[in-house]
This record gives structure tokens, C-alpha cells and sequence, in this order.
């Protein structure tokens, strides 16, 4: 009875989190009748697509033991500076700004992983430095102007109108949903099958063991930081093309709910845990509370409050299952010493 | 056993240096096929520098080392684990978020240095070696949640899933039960069958005669005793390591026939922990409480500190019946305890040792100001420092500096200033070295002649048969058996506590 | 141990933050910082200092324009700052760098009017004038100058929605903050026309925040049109809160039927003025309001005086009106309503 529970709770609390989707979703029918339709589902599907890309990346960077809070400003830095590079014309089909983009993307997340693997520096303050120093670096040298749909590469206003799906007036499902849902099941597959994948794992449980097994952990984490700025970078472009504008200030100030949201999805901010599809899911519920605010006619006044409180809930239910049955040293040497 | 094959493992006027301090000055060592090897020596004798070598983590300043007959002037990590040598650390460094499969055949995967990862070729090959070995394992649970019996049982099984040769076993027996250490030597006799060559590290002496068939002792980077173990006894091999004569002899003080008692411990119970356990402590008197990992003999220990509360029973405390449902409380009554994991639990080891000593008794320094008095608190830390005899450059020093005996001493120190009247150690000399276990034995027996009450949890049962007057056995969270005077004896114990 | 670890991270790494702010700030002016700064230059010839709500925005890259062409017609050393983020934190941290510089008059575009009360009373404190716009009710300024009374310019707006929709239907408001001053203004003024003139319409939510971000404004936008198909009109406040709702009406096939307006600005609304999605934009020229601020600075640092009628030799701002319930607040009359007829004639 217990074992089937605790299957059905998954390793991370995927089914917990599933079941409180469950019930919000039950609980937004109730309160509004136009929240169950096809717009409705195809609005949140639209809404978690970026943040998804984003959580991937943070999901990358968590297992591996760190913290990345660069993420968003490489996204923004790879999709502006591609925009403008394309802009005036000079081709440049969607395939090839994304390609460009994940080029540079993966350029500036190769910084941070030399930064971090080679001078063993805390994650935290080398992306803190980077997000900065990215930032900076588009204002300042690549353009702080707005571009507007007009003046966006053809390209890029063409791929905003495709989409998958169309109800007339019921909403759409846009054809990047493609592409995303491909990444997600490769991130997962390399995380799963692949030695690389269970190399970060193995790092993100105890990076010393990991240099000892014989796990080129320098390396590793190089390619593993290229591979979050790459995904950043597709994000990045996802958000541009569904924005159908080009704003550098953008992005940058969403990472710490990106990662509330991967930590809501049973991620460990202490590193070695976490899956993607927990991830997915940490990211709809977000975004399905997000979003419907509105709908389920909560005042504007208390929307942020009570995304705060829903976010501050999840996260400590996740905390709380994830430390529970482990030792109890830290508390009692609190103890001790007060 | 007789061992003539051409050695394995050859390593030759190894001379390391540090800041222009010799770690290790022209060592030499010889490992045959089949052959467990016990290298012994104190805290910095430079065994764990030996190592580092032999598995490639440092770089000797000259000297060779010559595995399988090919000699390698400066060897690789990745070189000494392709050419056979494994090394379990202390620590074991395993991954606890992984599998205990995924945790066994990682180097292999490493090894063969695939791409793709197969959870069935995993599965296969650390099933292979737990058959190989004869354990029951349970592959599929996380590290993090087994015994750390079962992790040091992974560890071993992660070194040879890559057909080691050499394995070198880094105190392996730390945190091991008595019973748990009988089964380990099952399964280290079994890789001698087949040709592997052992290196044991141990602090236990009794084990290491047990289990090596030769022995090489160093003292300050200097081999200092090596040959055949059969010609060793416990006591030869502790001079050797500590250059003087160490006793080991019961020595325990009379306590006063009127000695006041200073704890009642009566019908304490708590569930799934022990039950309806009673003793006594009086003024001058050590008590000893042994039993199997997990018997209960931690438990009561930290029931009785408050940690984890008792459900039941009553504790009187110099005759007097206190409350104790936290910490706070224990402390109150004047209880100290020592814990288990001194290294997470008792200290902050960041922290230079002077401010650890004073951490847990600020309170007693302050004066009528409220102010702490600096003068006060620098005459008890010197006080302290010199009467433990804590061997650091000065009391500034950062505790995660020390080894593990001085460390030890810190914990003590720091327990010892609140001047508590009982005093409760659990394991005190787990992870010491032969000299300083000795000097911690000796510093109990002062305190309990000063009219201290001393309570000792531990399995280590020669330093229990050393210093205690009466010993409590615990099996299966009862008290099995109360020795005391002349019936303390090192195997009635041990038959005791596996019964 | 890790938990420690961690704590200290954020710690230092907030510091590090600290410090690539400060830095910035720094060095987005570096000559004529660095000249000014030192104590020999005389008071009268010191600088003239606009703080905006955060640089690189089409908006105020316009308003660094008007000043930067008042300090060439003046000759005066004016410059324009910014947090990199639309915070109060960004704006107070400016401010307190510029107090030790002693400029001759900050002039403010405020996040949040509470926000920046204590640090603008320092630097006033400190001899320094103090300017703001968009601002109304602040206490701790010399003057605040709008372009338009506040209540009148969203009057302005619904009576072009209204008229829009016919006079009929539902509509709802969206501001960037609900903190914000001038946007709860204008959709106050605004709300007041159509409660007077067009009694038929009705706003069905209370206003809504786009945390002046236009994917937010885009998402609000959708679930309006889900919860109220009928829906006829949408009020921005935010430069980017029509292009979201834009987009969200765009999608849903009903740029013919819904009536999207509000304020912005041609080079970021424009493609929807042109789709027809955006119906009408209105904005007052930000290079003016700029160059407004800081002629009243100047008047103030020469001793006069701004009354009603004061004339600051800038168009929309000939005759200033003395705003009421503030007796620091004037208005110019300065906004335009701008349409796909006569979007080209605004290059910003």
C-alpha cells in the first residue's frame, strides 16, 4: 500500500505536484466557466513554452550542483543581437536564426562554465557577474531600442503566425510547441541514457567523488554550461517570435521565478536531484496560476500576493518531503549553539 | 600463507614534501598478488600522502612506482585506475542521489568511456560483482538511504567492477560493527583468493593483526617497522607508531563507597528506540554502554541529552526528577554530551578552536554588564589548551585544520568548559589515532577522579575494558547485561553483544 | 555546512550586484562626470541631472534627445540617467550617488511617488533643485510638471474609445503599476468621462497590472477575451500594454470589433496602428517634457518663479495651468493623439 503511494508520489513528488494541478484546474472550472475551453488550454501551453526552455536549462544547471541566474540575459543577448543581425534583410531563413543564436548563446554559457569549472568559483556570483556583464554589454554595445513587428526580420513575423492548430476564435497552438516538446524529450533522454547526463548527477551529488570515479568534471560542466546557454538562447528566440518584438530590457529579472518554478518541480538547490518531467510540471502549475488570475476573477490588487503564496507553498511541501527521513545534524548542531 | 609471486605493486624511495616539510621520506613498499598489506601509522605519519600517490591524486617529488611491471615516474588518476589500482576512501566517496548500481558500474561506464547510458548493462554489471562477492544488495535503492555498512559494501563492489588489482581500503572499518567488520574480512580473504593485492589503513590494531599477512608501519614519512604480521603484537605495533610505550592495561580509579549518585535513569522507553532501560551513575564513576549499531546505545544517550526525547520513564539528576524534553533542558541539569559525528554535530569547523572551546558556555563569561568577559575567556582557553594537550600552532587556529584526535579534544574542551556534572561521550575515540586515544582515555580518568560523572557509549570495546567501572550491553534496545569490576572481560562482551 | 555556504553566496554575490550597479552608473557619463565632480567648478555652471525610469526604452531614449538638445541650444551641461530595471531601488540608489555630486537641479520621471519621497527631501536638503514629471502629489519637489492635467488627457482617451465602440459594451483598463500615479489618473479621468457621457459602457474589471511588461499584458489580454467575448474596448497606460493587448486581440480575430487605445508610442505601437489592431495611440512628446523640466529647473536656479501661465518658451508648454489638489503641480497641454493618419509625422 505504502510502496504503491510512494510510486504514485514519483522520486521527485511529480504525482503531488500533478495532483495540485489536478485540483487547481478543478477548482478554476468551478470558478469560472470560461476556463475550461480549448483557448484556455492552448493560452497556457503558449505562456509555458519560454519559461519551459528556461527551466531546462535550470533544471541542467541545479542537478549539477550550481545556480544559474544568467540564463535569461544570455537568452535575451543571443535572440536581440541575432534580431539585429538579420534585420536589415539579408535573409536568413527561422532555422538560421535559431542556429545562430544557440551559437551565441552557447558562446556565453562556454564563459561561465570556464569560469566556474576551471577557477572552481560559486555558480551563483560567476552568473551574477555574467548576467551583469551581458546585460551591459547588449545595452550598451548591440542596441537598447525597442524593434517593433515592422521592423523584425521576415523570417521571424512569419514563424509568430504559424500555427499547429486554429479554432476559429477559440485560440491556436502554435507550431513551436514542436520544437520545444523535441528538446524537452531530448534533455530528458540525455539525462536518462546518456553517461554525459548521469555524469552531472553524479557531480551535482558529490563533485569530488565524481573526479575520483575518473568523470572529467572540468569538461563536463564546460559543455554542460554551453548547452544551458544554447537552450537559453533558443528560448530567447521562442520569446521573440511569439512577442513578435525585440526588447533588450526584457527577460532579464525573470530567472528567480524560473527557478522557483524548477525547484517546485523537485529539483534540489543543493544539487542532484531533479527531472524533467517534474520540471514540466512545476512550470505548468506556475503558469496555469499565473495566467488565470484574471479569468477566476481574483483582484488585480492580490494576483501577485497570491501567485507569492502559492509559489512559497509548493515550494516548502517540496523542501519539507525532500528533507524529511534524512539526518538531522544541521538542526542540532543549531541547537547546540544557541 | 606463503606469497613468492613477483610483485604487483612496487613503489620505491617515494619523497614528497610539503613547504619543505617531508610527508614522506624515501618510502618503499611491496605488494604481491593475494596479499593483504596493513600500513600503520599516527595521524601525519604520511599514510594518507602514500596513498594519494599510489592512486595518482599527488605527485611524488622523486621516486617511482612500478604497477604490474610497468614504472611510472608520475601517474594519472586515470592511469592508476586503468592499470588497476582502486582506492576506497574513508568517506567512500560515493554519489548518494544515485543508485547503488549506477553508483557501482559508473567507473566502468567511465572506463569504457561510452556515450550512451544502458540501465539493464548497469544493473547487469553491478549484479555480476555483488554475485561475485556473495552479498544480498539492494541495487536499486539509493545510496543515500542504506546503511553505512551497505555504502562501504558499495564502495568495495565499485572497486572491483573494473578487475582492480591493487585496492587500497582506507579505514574501512570506522563505521563498522563488530559483526559487519567479521563479514567484511569474509569478503576481503575471498579477493586475496583471487589475487588481489589489499592495502589496509586501520587505526584498530586488533583488526589489522587479524587480517594482514605483513605490515608496514610509518612514523613521520619513515618506514619504521616492516615484515611478516604474525610477528607483531598489539603493542609492538603501537610503539612503533607512537615511538613509545602505550598501555593499554584496565586502569580505573576507586570510586568513594559514598560517591553521591548524580544520575538515576529509571524505565526510560521510547518507541522503536529502547525499552525500559534503568542505571545509575555515580560521582567518579565512567559507564560504559555498548551494544551493535543500532541496539539503542545512541539512542538512550541522546534521550537522555534531550535530542530525541524519551516517551516514558524518569531521569533524576543528582536526585532530583527532571523534565528533559530538549537539549536546553539536559543542559540545565548540568548534562553534557559528546557526539557521535563530532565533525558535523559537535563543532564549527570553520571556526578558530579558541571561540569553539567557548561556544557552548558564553553565557558563564558575561559580566554584571551583560558583557562578555575577554580576559576570563582567554585564561579558560589557555587553560584548556594546555591541559588537553591540543597539538595546533595556537588556539587561532581553524578546528577543520586539526586531525581528527585534536578535533576530538576540541569537542571535549568545549564540553569540559561548561563544567557539566555527567558527562555523555558517544564513540570519543572513533576515527583517533592509537596515541591520542590513549591521551583521551587518560583525560576521562581525570575527570571522574575530579568527581565527574562519565558516561561512554562505544563499540570500540578495549578502550571500554580500559577506562570503564561498570559496562551497560545493550542488544535490541533492553540492557542485556551489566558487567562490572573483575567480570569485564573483552570477549564475554563481544559474545554479549551479538547474542 | 551547504546551507552556509549558500547564505554566504547570496550574500556576497548581492554585494557584487551592488557594486556592477554603482559601477554602471558610473560610467555612463564619463567626461563629464568626472570634470564636474571635482570641487573647483563654480555652483552656477554645475550640471543639470534627469533621472528616468530606467535607460535603454524607446521613451526615454526620446527624452535624452530633448535634453540633450536643451544643453546645446543652453549651453548648460545637462545629462540624462537611469536604473537598467523600471525599480524604485534603481531610481533612490541614482539619486543618493548624485546627492554627493551636487548637481545644480535633479528632474525625476518616478517609479513609485512614496519611494522616492525621503531621498528627494535629501537631496533638496542639500541645496539642490528637484523637478519631477509624471508626478503628481509628490511632496519633496520644487515643481512637477506634466504634460497635460493628468485627468484630463485620460478624459481625452475615452472620449475617442467611446466613440470607438459607439458610445456601448464593455471595456477594461490596464495600467503598468497599480503605484503609479499618472496612470491611475488617467484611467480615473477616463473612467469619470464614461461614467458621465457614456453611461452604456461598462468596465467589468478592476483595473489591471501589466507589470509594464508586454507578455503579461498580452496574457491579461487573452483572458479577457475569454472571459468577456463581447468585450468592444481595451485602455493602455504602459507604452507596451496595447501592443500585448494588440496581439491578444490580433489572435483572436477581432481587431475589427475590439477598440484597442491608449498611451505609447509610434516606434513601438506603430505596426499595430498600421494592422489595424492598435486603433488610436496617445503620448505627449517625451524630448519636450525633458526640455520642460529642466527650463523650469533652470527659472528655479535663477531665482523666478513658475505660476499659472508661465510660458517655457517649449510647444504644448506656452502657458502652464496650475494643477489643483497640489500647489507644486503644473500641467502643459501637450499630449497627441496619433492615428494610422498621422503616425509618420513622429519619429520616436
Amino acid at each position: 500500500m505504502t510502496a504503491r503511494l510512494a510510486r504514485l508520489r514519483g522520486p521527485n513528488n511529480e504525482g503531488l505536484l500533478l495532483a495540485v494541478i489536478v485540483l487547481v484546474v478543478i477548482a478554476m472550472s468551478l470558478a469560472s466557466p470560461a476556463f475550461f475551453t480549448a483557448g484556455t488550454f492552448f493560452a497556457l501551453v503558449r505562456s509555458s513554452m519560454v519559461p519551459l526552455i528556461f527551466a531546462l536549462g535550470v533544471l541542467l544547471v541545479l542537478i549539477s550542483g550550481g545556480v544559474d541566474v544568467s540564463f535569461p540575459a544570455i537568452a535575451i543577448f543571443a535572440a536581440y543581437t541575432t534580431v539585429t543581425l538579420f534585420m536589415d534583410g539579408s535573409g536568413g531563413t527561422a532555422l538560421v536564426i535559431f542556429a545562430v543564436a544557440m551559437l551565441i548563446g552557447a558562446g556565453l554559457g562556454m564563459l561561465n562554465g570556464v569560469v566556474i569549472a576551471r577557477f572552481r568559483l560559486p555558480t551563483l556570483i560567476v552568473t551574477l557577474g555574467t548576467q551583469g556583464i551581458f546585460k551591459g554589454v547588449l545595452i550598451a554595445y548591440i542596441g537598447s531600442a525597442y524593434i517593433s513587428a515592422g521592423d523584425l526580420p521576415s523570417a521571424i513575423t512569419e514563424a509568430s503566425d504559424r500555427h499547429l492548430v486554429d479554432v476559429a476564435g477559440g485560440g491556436y497552438l502554435h507550431f513551436l510547441i514542436v520544437p520545444v516538446v523535441v528538446i524537452v524529450l531530448l534533455v530528458a533522454a540525455m539525462l536518462k541514457w546518456t553517461v554525459f547526463g548521469r555524469s552531472i548527477y553524479a557531480i551535482g551529488g558529490d563533485t569530488e567523488a565524481a573526479r575520483r570515479v575518473g568523470i572529467r568534471v572540468v569538461r563536463t560542466q564546460v559543455w554542460l554550461y554551453m548547452l544551458v546557454g544554447a537552450l537559453a538562447a533558443f528560448g530567447g528566440v521562442v520569446y521573440v517570435i511569439l512577442g513578435k518584438n525585440a526588447n533588450p530590457q526584457s527577460l532579464v529579472g525573470t530567472e528567480l521565478d524560473i527557478i522557483a518554478a524548477v525547484v517546485l518541480g523537485g529539483a534540489s538547490i543543493f544539487g542532484g536531484r531533479g527531472s524533467v518531467g517534474g520540471t514540466v510540471l512545476g512550470v505548468v502549475l506556475v503558469q496555469l496560476i499565473n495566467n488565470n488570475l484574471v479569468l477566476v476573477g481574483i483582484p488585480s490588487t492580490w494576483q501577485r500576493a497570491a501567485v507569492g503564496v502559492l509559489l512559497l507553498l509548493g515550494v516548502s511541501i517540496q523542501a519539507f518531503a525532500a528533507t524529511r527521513g534524512r539526518s538531522r545534524p544541521v538542526a542540532v548542531q543549531k541547537e547546540v549553539a544557541a | 600463507m606463503t606469497v613468492t609471486a613477483t610483485p604487483v605493486l612496487e613503489v620505491r624511495d617515494i619523497v614528497k614534501t610539503y613547504g619543505g616539510v617531508h610527508a614522506l621520506d624515501g618510502v618503499s613498499l611491496s605488494l604481491a598478488p593475494g596479499e593483504v598489506h596493513c600500513l600503520a601509522g599516527e595521524n601525519g605519519s604520511g599514510k594518507s600522502t602514500l596513498i594519494k600517490i599510489i592512486s595518482g591524486v599527488e605527485r611524488a617529488d622523486s621516486g617511482a612506482i612500478t604497477i604490474d611491471g610497468t614504472t611510472h615516474g608520475h601517474l594519472t588518476p586515470n592511469e592508476a585506475i586503468r592499470s588497476g589500482v582502486q582506492v576506497i576512501y574513508q568517506d567512500f566517496s560515493l554519489f548518494p542521489n544515485l543508485s547503488a548500481a549506477e553508483n557501482i558500474a559508473m567507473l566502468s561506464e567511465l572506463a569504457e568511456r561510452r556515450v550512451l547510458s544502458s540501465r539493464s548493462r548497469i544493473r547487469a554489471a553491478a549484479q555480476r560483482v555483488v554475485d561475485d562477492l556473495g552479498l544480498s544488495l539492494d541495487l536499486d535503492a539509493e545510496v543515500e538511504r542504506l546503511s553505512v555498512a551497505d555504502r562501504q559494501l558499495i564502495a568495495i563492489c565499485r572497486a572491483l567492477v573494473n578487475d582492480a588489482k591493487v585496492l587500497i581500503m582506507d579505514e574501512p572499518t570506522t563505521a563498522l560493527t563488530y559483526s559487519e567488520v567479521q563479514r567484511l574480512f569474509v569478503i576481503v580473504r575471498r579477493l586475496q583468493q583471487r589475487g588481489v593485492a589489499i592495502v589496509f589503513v586501520s587505526h584498530k590494531l586488533d583488526e589489522v593483526l587479524a587480517i594482514s599477512q605483513r605490515l608496514t608501519v610509518l612514523r613521520n614519512g619513515r618506514v619504521v617497522e616492516s615484515g611478516d604480521a604474525s610477528g607483531y603484537t598489539r603493542r609492538a605495533v603501537s610503539k612503533a607508531m607512537t615511538g613509545r610505550d602505550v598501555s593499554e592495561t584496565r586502569l580505573v580509579n576507586d570510586v568513594a563507597p559514598d560517591a553521591p549518585q548524580l544520575l538515576e535513569v529509571e524505565h526510560l522507553s521510547r518507541a522503536g528506540g529502547f525499552d525500559d532501560v534503568s542505571f545509575a551513575l555515580r560521582a567518579g564513576e565512567i559507564l560504559g554502554i555498548t551494544g551493535l549499531l543500532g541496539s539503542g546505545r545512541s539512542e538512550i544517550a541522546e534521550a537522555v541529552f534531550g535530542i530525541n526525547p524519551a516517551d516514558s520513564g524518569r531521569i533524576l539528576v543528582q536526585g532530583k526528577p527532571r523534565r528533559i524534553a530538549s537539549i536546553h533542558d539536559a543542559v540545565d541539569a548540568g548534562i553534557g554530551y559528546v557526539p557521535e559525528d563530532r565533525l558535523t554535530q559537535g563543532l564549527f569547523l570553520d571556526i578558530p578552536i579558541a571561540e569553539n572551546m567557548v561556544a557552548a558556555s558564553l553565557d558563564a563569561y558575561r559580566t554584571r554588564f551583560g558583557l562578555l568577559d575577554r580576559r576570563r575567556i582567554r585564561r579558560s582557553i589557555a587553560d584548556l589548551f594546555g591541559r588537553l594537550r591540543i597539538q595546533a600552532p595556537n588556539s587561532s587556529a581553524v578546528v577543520r585544520s586539526l586531525s581528527g584526535g585534536n578535533a576530538q579534544r576540541v569537542v571535549l574542551a568545549k564540553w569540559l568548559d561548561r563544567k557539566p556534572a555527567i558527562l555523555l561521550l558517544n564513540g570519543p575515540t572513533v576515527g583517533v589515532d592509537v596515541g591520542s586515544k590513549e591521551e583521551i582515555v587518560t583525560i576521562l580518568r581525570e575527570q571522574a577522579a575530579a568527581g565527574m560523572g562519565i558516561v561512554v557509549i562505544s563499540d570500540d570495546i578495549p578502550e571500554l575494558v580500559s577506562c570503564c567501572h561498570r559496562i551497560l550491553i545493550i542488544h535490541d534496545g533492553h540492557v542485556v547485561a551489566e558487567l562490572a569490576g573483575d567480570d569485564i572481560d573483552a570477549d564475554e562482551i563481544q559474545r554479549r553483544m551479538a547474542a | 555546512m551547504k546551507h552556509r555556504r549558500l547564505a554566504g553566496g547570496i550574500l556576497v554575490g548581492t554585494m557584487a550586484m551592488a557594486l556592477v550597479a554603482c559601477s554602471s552608473v558610473d560610467e555612463a557619463e564619463p567626461s563629464d562626470g568626472a570634470s564636474d565632480d571635482s570641487s573647483s567648478a563654480p555652483v552656477e555652471d554645475g550640471a543639470y541631472v534627469t533621472v528616468v525610469k530606467a535607460t535603454g526604452i524607446g521613451w526615454f531614449d526620446r527624452m535624452e534627445v530633448g535634453v540633450d538638445e536643451w544643453a546645446a541650444e543652453t549651453g548648460l551641461d545637462a545629462r540624462q540617467e537611469g536604473p537598467a530595471e523600471a525599480t524604485n531601488e534603481g531610481q533612490v540608489s541614482i539619486i543618493q550617488d548624485l546627492i554627493a555630486q551636487k548637481p545644480v537641479a535633479i528632474t525625476v520621471v518616478p517609479n513609485d511617488l512614496a519611494g522616492l519621497e525621503s531621498v528627494l527631501a535629501q537631496a533638496r536638503e542639500a541645496g539642490i533643485i528637484v523637478v519631477s514629471h509624471e508626478a503628481v502629489g509628490i511632496e519633496n519637489v520644487d515643481i512637477d510638471i506634466e504634460a497635460f492635467e493628468n485627468k484630463a488627457y485620460g478624459a481625452q482617451i475615452m472620449e475617442n474609445l467611446g466613440e470607438c465602440t459607439g458610445g456601448t459594451g464593455q471595456y477594461v483598463q490596464m495600467v503598468g503599476r497599480l503605484t503609479n500615479g499618472s496612470h491611475s489618473e488617467w484611467i480615473q479621468g477616463a473612467y469619470d468621462l464614461q461614467q458621465a457621457e457614456f453611461p452604456d459602457m461598462v468596465r467589468v474589471e478592476d483595473p489591471i497590472e501589466s507589470e509594464e511588461n508586454e507578455e503579461v499584458a498580452y496574457n491579461k489580454a487573452k483572458e479577457i477575451l475569454a472571459k468577456y467575448p463581447d468585450i468592444a474596448g481595451f485602455q493602455g497606460s504602459a507604452g507596451t500594454d496595447v501592443v500585448g493587448i494588440a496581439r491578444a486581440v490580433e489572435e483572436a480575430g477581432k481587431s475589427d470589433s475590439v477598440c484597442v487605445m491608449g498611451t505609447s508610442i509610434p516606434s513601438v505601437g506603430g505596426s499595430y496602428l498600421e494592422s489595424g489592431a492598435i486603433d488610436k495611440i496617445f503620448f505627449w512628446d517625451p524630448a519636450l517634457a525633458g526640455k520642460a523640466q529642466l527650463a523650469i529647473a533652470r527659472i528655479l536656479a535663477d531665482g523666478g518663479t513658475i505660476e499659472e501661465g508661465t510660458d517655457l518658451g517649449i510647444p504644448g508648454y506656452e502657458s502652464l495651468v496650475k494643477l489643483a489638489g497640489a500647489d507644486n503641480a503644473f500641467a502643459g497641454n501637450a499630449g497627441v493623439a496619433v492615428d494610422l493618419s498621422n503616425v509618420a509625422d513622429y519619429d520616436f
